[in-house]
């Protein structure tokens, strides 16, 4: 709009009226913007502010699942549950679930460990037995036992997490959950 | 640019709207008088802004409406300045509404054509009114939980549909998930729809009718909305907004501890601004004519008045009546709420209880940082704590003869009342056993060895068996040797003993014990040994070192394990044991079956100290 321009042309107090347009439009901004930016940077909080999703783990983050001895000898995976104390927002929720992982033992208690999350769009892939795969049942991604996609429809392989063994034989996972539907594996 | 501009308005029309809008001539010029309205529309559009921000974090339900304005306030990205805003925008809103109201009844503004807009006022009056009530609730605090009870049993008070209309307002029969939903519905639904609406008609009959100007500015030269009105406007929201963003930094939007019903908050109170409403319901007077009468007749009767000023303004003396009514009805108001503001700064009692309420906010804010807050809500935190339990429990079951360091625990001195040459009078109720603010300290025990009279003086006022325990044997032991144990040279030795009882209780409190001072303390028990003399008897003598409550005998209290957890709450559970003081002298009642363990728990945690700390 162009208020000014609707002032008769010949105005006496020109210099005067300037001022008093700047004036009123530096306040005006003032007022209508100061509330107006905190609550934006309130509802931008999500962003803002690094949250915790669980609390529990060990000092990096690692939680226990199981023990080498629960694992199969030959590579074939197991679906665990994490258990950890979940946050949502206020909340803390005791000993609850907080995600699932495929894990695989090999040779020397080598393990390694796949987040069962597809990265194609969410869903939770399930190992197939008689084909060795593992499978989603959302788009039909396809998994090789290693987590390498057997086709297109996820952009990369089956997260993997890390994992390390204490000298007790337990095994223990770090938990993550990584974007969907994008090539590069980022943590989110 | 220019062209998009006439784009829109062939198909708008907007520039005829804004030049409308903004070149509104004003007789006699711009002047600061007249911005009272402006601010006023300006505070309201920050509470819509403020008010969505909010709302997109806010959760209504007894177990999380607390619990999300904590995370709101304490946790989230700059929610401490967008609650604050919102909450002292509130308050200035009403201060903006009694200054807008005065201008207009001062300007004579109600008179003839305005007097529909005269109503409409009033109508946004009582909306305004209406929001700030159930805002004071929303955060289910103690504060604004119980100040918004008092409103709703007044409408309980309404005489033919005031059950019903109270059960409506609460979604049922008492406080609960649906008072919520229902507050929160009219809050931030309901009510702000009815105050844009009317507001919209309130600035459109504005307009239509243009502002009032007194008879010696309509000789003037006529000025322009824009940009000199909207100047002054502007400053004075700028003003408001400083004003507002002042007390949020200085203060802070108070969050009081979560609501619990089962906890009467005994400091309940309105927001300041309906303070004198609620001094002038406790006159007496007042009271004798029912609640039905001060809270809803006397201020429906006020509110007739001021609808009918138009009428009223139209006679002869009628304006100035008119606003002499305004200034007695402010003065009345500001005098009322001075009373009510003088007497609560008076009564120790009241500002206890708002101590209490403060500190359980400072608390539940506390554990729910370090603990999170479990699914069966904040206030599950404060149960579970024995600090702030601890004290309750004492006020409960101690205070009637302990004190604790000269109070209740809650900070109020017990009181009774007496009657003296016929007239009524609050005296302190006189303790009648030992105040157990320091109980189990090194303090508490150098004093009983040393001075075990002070310390169980107050047993003087409960009668003979009490007088009995003041000349007992360690009442009687103490006086023969308190002034050896007091000489210079044995200070050590006092110390070590003290060391050696304190590092018997185990508390966790208390420690680091010193070792070497313990086994020397030890020796001195046992043998009486002190560094200049010694006892005339040791307290072994009397005192056996045995597990809790297996004492020597009768009257003479296991030292083992001394004011220690276990110690503690055996002793209170049953204090007549043969272990402790035996029923021949025991005074105190036993608690146990009278208080359940989970409460012992918490006391004697309380008591030893054992509860969290933040480091
Ligand atoms: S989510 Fe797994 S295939 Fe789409």
């Amino acid at each position: 709009m162009e208020p000014s321009s609707s002032l008769p042309p010949d105005q006496p107090t020109a210099r005067r009226n300037f001022l008093a347009v700047a004036g009123s439009l530096v306040a005006g901004a003032i007022v209508s913007l100061t509330p107006l930016m905190a609550g934006l940077a309130f509802f931008l909080d999500p962003v803002l502010r690094k949250k915790e999703t669980f609390k529990g783990g060990d000092a990096d983050g690692f939680l226990p699942v199981t023990t080498l001895s629960e694992l199969p000898d030959d590579g074939t995976p197991l679906r665990f549950a994490l258990l950890a104390d979940k946050v949502d927002a206020w909340n803390q929720f005791k000993n609850q679930s907080i995600g699932t992982v495929y894990l695989r033992k090999f040779e020397g208690n080598q393990v390694i460990a796949f987040n069962d999350t597809c990265p194609h769009l969410g869903c939770k892939v399930d190992y197939q037995e008689a084909s060795q795969t593992f499978l989603c049942p959302c788009h039909a991604s396809a998994f090789k036992l290693d987590g390498e996609r057997m086709n297109h429809i996820p952009p990369r392989n089956l997260d993997t997490l890390e994992v390390k063994t204490d000298s007790n034989g337990k095994v223990w996972v770090k938990y993550q959950d990584f974007q969907c539907g994008v090539e590069k594996k980022g943590a989110v | 640019m220019n062209s998009l501009l006439d784009w829109l308005d062939v198909r708008t029309g907007y520039k005829a709207l804004v030049h409308e809008a903004l070149n509104e001539p004003i007789p006699g010029g711009a002047k600061w008088k007249y911005v009272w309205g402006s601010t006023l529309t300006f505070v309201f559009a920050v509470q819509v802004i403020t008010g969505f921000f909010l709302w997109s974090a806010y959760s209504p339900s007894t177990l999380t409406a607390w619990e999300s304005v904590y995370y709101i306030q304490h946790v989230m990205s700059f929610g401490w300045l967008v609650r604050g805003i919102h909450h002292f925008a509130a308050q200035a809103m009403m201060v903006l509404l009694g200054l807008h109201f005065m201008q207009v009844v001062i300007a004579g503004a109600y008179r003839a054509p305005r007097e529909v807009n005269f109503w409409l006022g009033l109508v946004l009056l009582q909306i305004v009114l209406g929001l700030s009530l159930t805002g004071y609730l929303l955060p289910w605090d103690q504060k604004g939980y119980y100040a918004t009870k008092v409103a709703t049993n007044i409408v309980g008070v309404t005489p033919v549909i005031g059950p019903q209309l109270q059960q409506i307002a609460q979604g049922g029969t008492t406080y609960g998930h649906h008072t919520l939903t229902r507050f929160f519905a009219l809050h931030a639904g309901v009510l702000p729809a009815l105050l844009v609406g009317f507001l919209a008609l309130h600035i459109y009959v504005f307009r239509r009718h243009g502002i009032t100007v007194s008879e010696a500015d309509q000789k003037k030269p006529i000025g322009k909305f824009w940009p000199d009105q909207v100047l002054m406007d502007a400053v004075a929201c700028l003003g408001v907004l400083a004003t507002i963003l002042f007390f949020t930094v200085w203060k802070g939007a108070e969050l009081t501890g979560p609501a619990d019903a089962s906890e009467a908050y005994s400091a309940a109170r309105p927001e300041w601004y309906f303070l004198f409403l609620f001094r002038f319901l406790k006159f007496e007077e007042v009271d004798k004519l029912g609640l039905v009468f001060g809270a809803l007749y006397v201020p429906g009767a006020i509110m007739g008045v001021i609808a009918l000023m138009p009428f009223i303004g139209k006679w002869k003396l009628g304006h100035r009546f008119n606003i002499a009514f305004t200034f007695a009805l402010l003065a009345g108001a500001a005098f009322l709420t001075a009373i009510a503001l003088k007497e609560d700064s008076a009564d120790k009692n009241y500002q206890a209880a708002v101590h209490m309420a403060e500190f359980e906010g400072h608390r539940a804010v506390e554990l729910a940082r370090e603990f999170g807050i479990p699914s069966t809500g904040a206030l599950s935190l404060l149960k579970e704590d024995a600090l702030i339990q601890g004290p309750k429990l004492f006020a409960r079951h101690c205070a009637s003869c302990h004190r604790y360091n000269g109070h209740n625990g809650l900070d109020q001195v017990p009181m009774r009342e007496v009657e003296e040459n016929g007239e009524k009078k609050q005296v302190e109720e006189l303790a009648t056993a030992a105040d157990l603010g320091e109980f189990g300290s090194r303090n508490w025990i150098t004093k009983v060895l040393t001075d075990y009279h002070t310390t169980f003086a107050p047993l003087k006022n409960s009668g003979e068996r009490g007088e009995r325990f003041l000349q007992g044997e360690m009442a009687e032991w103490v006086k023969d040797n308190a002034e050896t144990l007091k000489k210079p040279e044995n200070a050590d030795s006092l110390k070590s003993l003290v060391e050696f009882l304190v590092a018997e209780g185990g508390r966790e409190e208390l420690q680091p014990f010193d070792p070497a001072l313990v086994e020397a303390g030890k020796a001195i028990f046992k043998s009486g040994q002190l560094a200049n003399g010694s006892f005339t008897s040791n307290c072994a003598d009397c005192h056996t070192l045995a597990s809790v409550g297996e004492g020597a005998g009768p009257g003479y209290p296991t030292l083992t394990g001394y004011a220690g957890k276990v110690w503690l709450t055996e002793f209170i559970k049953n204090p007549a044991h043969d272990g402790f003081y035996g029923s021949e002298r025991n005074l105190m009642p036993g608690f146990e079956g009278k208080i359940s363990d989970k409460e012992l728990k918490l006391l004697v945690d309380w008591m030893v100290g054992d509860y969290f700390r933040k480091k």
